[in-house]
């Protein structure tokens, strides 16, 4: 079973490095958010926004490079790769389960960097303190892996899956505590899409670095189990999904 | 002049064909405005009416990227082996570039219409003069894009080159302008950069027509300048390029 997984993984990994144009568009995205439109902000309102957003922006940076594998596995639904996938000489769920790992340790691999820059910003957490906050990183990216999995499979076409993932990327990102603090959100959202900006991972990824490297807003357990809830229900859905879309995207 | 009319007719139609791509992008622009915009100025304190700011800004800024789109299409038409048909039609090299480039501008235009027209009638700017004005600001900034990105494309010829320098120009020629956010409120070394973007001038020269607040905008005699020589330079360079590069099947 793990030799399975290990060799969908060293797959994966292998080929996200191919993806040098995109990485390198995500990183300049990344870094102007922070360098340049943080710095500004930070002399136009009342408190140091600079540093509230360097986690914000490891958190939009984890998204984005966990959901690379969706557009590479609906490549590989359109041009008939999911035959040569299934005849591999691999469980079912070593395929699944390899696919959303490797997808986890993509987003990893890649914010990784921007958490350690968030480090140098705010300050240097204690190993424990690190240990969890790559934890927390490794479940939301598994999830979004997951759920990008899903869609790329499901939707098939590239229109559909391109439009798919602008829109989970409009509501995930800007519903969320990414860029401007949940109270603001509570000024202006009506109350269902507070919840959704409440309970959405990406949120809970954010403010848990927040809280370990600046201790606002505080690490509470109820910030990791709702963690641990959507991110959990992210990877059993996609898992679940990835399952049965892929058999039935070669009928 | 028909011919360049006929590119236009079909740059236009192409556009249309892209109905996900652009509804995404319209749908982008407003949750940037009705969300973003909204978050971001209740925590702004050194300007009282940011959020009409930005909006402007975002406008700008989503028409800068249907303009790009051009670029996008040239290698299309690569891939698809479609380049020896354009070059097969009776039609000059600049003929084709001109048509392309002011296509470009009036797509950005077509395409952000409804938000423009309804932007303007929540802040409440009926003027004719006004609305004229901001909207040759635009369609001229957009002209320019558009040429921007055919000689890029063309002077390029690599996907993946054009792919990345045009995902870096768009992080960066965004953040590094007016459109967010003033000059006034940047740190000097990003203003400086400010100045020298061609977006810091669409941006505050739309908003001078829609008479926002001058204190916070770049000189519209200045704007205007600038943006007449940053079409001209990339239509030009544009024409020059495309008439040099097209031929020969080197595209990657």
């Amino acid at each position: 079973m793990i030799h399975g997984v290990i060799a969908v993984v060293e797959h994966d990994l292998r080929v996200f490095f191919k993806y040098r144009f995109t990485l390198a568009g995500l990183i300049s995205m990344n870094l102007a958010d922070l360098l340049i439109m943080a710095v500004v902000y930070t002399r136009m309102v009342s408190f140091n926004y600079f540093q509230f957003l360097a986690p914000g922006v490891t958190a939009t940076g984890l998204f984005a490079a966990a959901f690379v594998i969706g557009r590479e596995v609906n490549m590989e639904t359109r041009r008939g790769y999911n035959e040569y996938l299934l005849s591999l000489p691999l469980r079912r769920s070593e395929l699944v389960l390899g696919r959303m790992t490797a997808g986890g340790l993509r987003g990893i691999i890649y914010a990784t960097p921007l958490l350690i820059l968030a480090m140098f910003i705010l300050k240097f957490p204690t190993p424990p303190q690190f240990g969890l906050m790559l934890f927390a990183m490794y479940l939301l990216s598994t999830g979004i892996s997951g759920l990008a999995i899903t869609l790329a499979v499901a939707l098939r076409g590239f229109e559909r899956f391109t439009t798919a993932r602008s829109l989970l990327y409009l509501f995930l990102i800007f519903c969320s505590t990414v860029f401007y603090p949940l109270t603001v959100l509570r000024t202006i959202l009506p109350g269902s899409l507070i919840l959704f900006a409440q309970l959405n991972p990406l949120s809970a990824v954010s403010d848990l670095i927040r809280g370990y490297l600046i201790g606002v807003p505080p690490v509470t357990a109820q910030s990791w189990t709702e963690l641990l809830v959507f991110s959990g229900a992210f990877i059993i859905a996609g898992a679940g999904l990835y399952r049965v879309a892929i058999e039935r995207s070669v009928h | 002049m028909t011919k360049i009319l006929l590119v236009i007719e079909r740059d236009l139609r192409s556009l249309m064909q892209q109905k996900s791509i652009l509804l995404m992008r319209w749908f982008y622009a407003i949750v940037q405005i009705g969300i973003f915009g909204l978050a971001i100025s209740r925590i702004i304190t050194v300007m009282q009416n940011y959020y009409t700011y930005y909006a402007m800004g975002v406008i700008v800024m989503t028409m800068y990227s249907v303009a790009i789109f051009t670029g996008y299409e040239i290698y299309d038409e690569a891939d698809l082996g479609y380049t020896e048909y354009l070059l097969s039609i009776p039609l000059t090299r600049r003929e084709l570039v001109l048509g392309r480039s002011l296509a470009g501008g009036i797509r950005s235009l077509v395409f952000m219409a409804p938000i423009i027209a309804g932007f303007m009638f929540l802040i409440g700017i009926v003027d004719p003069l006004r609305v004229g004005m901001a909207l040759v600001a635009l369609f001229g900034f957009t002209f320019g894009v558009s040429g921007l990105s055919i000689t890029l494309a063309v002077g390029l010829k690599s996907g993946d080159k054009f792919d990345i320098i045009m995902g870096a120009l768009d992080a960066f020629i965004v953040r590094l302008s007016s459109a967010l956010y003033p000059q006034a409120f940047m740190p000097k070394p990003i203003a400086i950069l400010s100045t020298f973007n061609p977006l810091t001038y669409a941006a505050d020269l739309f908003r001078w027509s829609l008479n926002f607040n001058i204190h916070f905008l770049a000189n519209p005699v200045t704007s205007l300048i600038v943006l007449v020589i940053f079409l001209t330079t990339f239509n030009v360079a544009g024409v020059a390029i495309y008439e040099r590069n097209l031929e020969g099947a080197s595209w990657r």
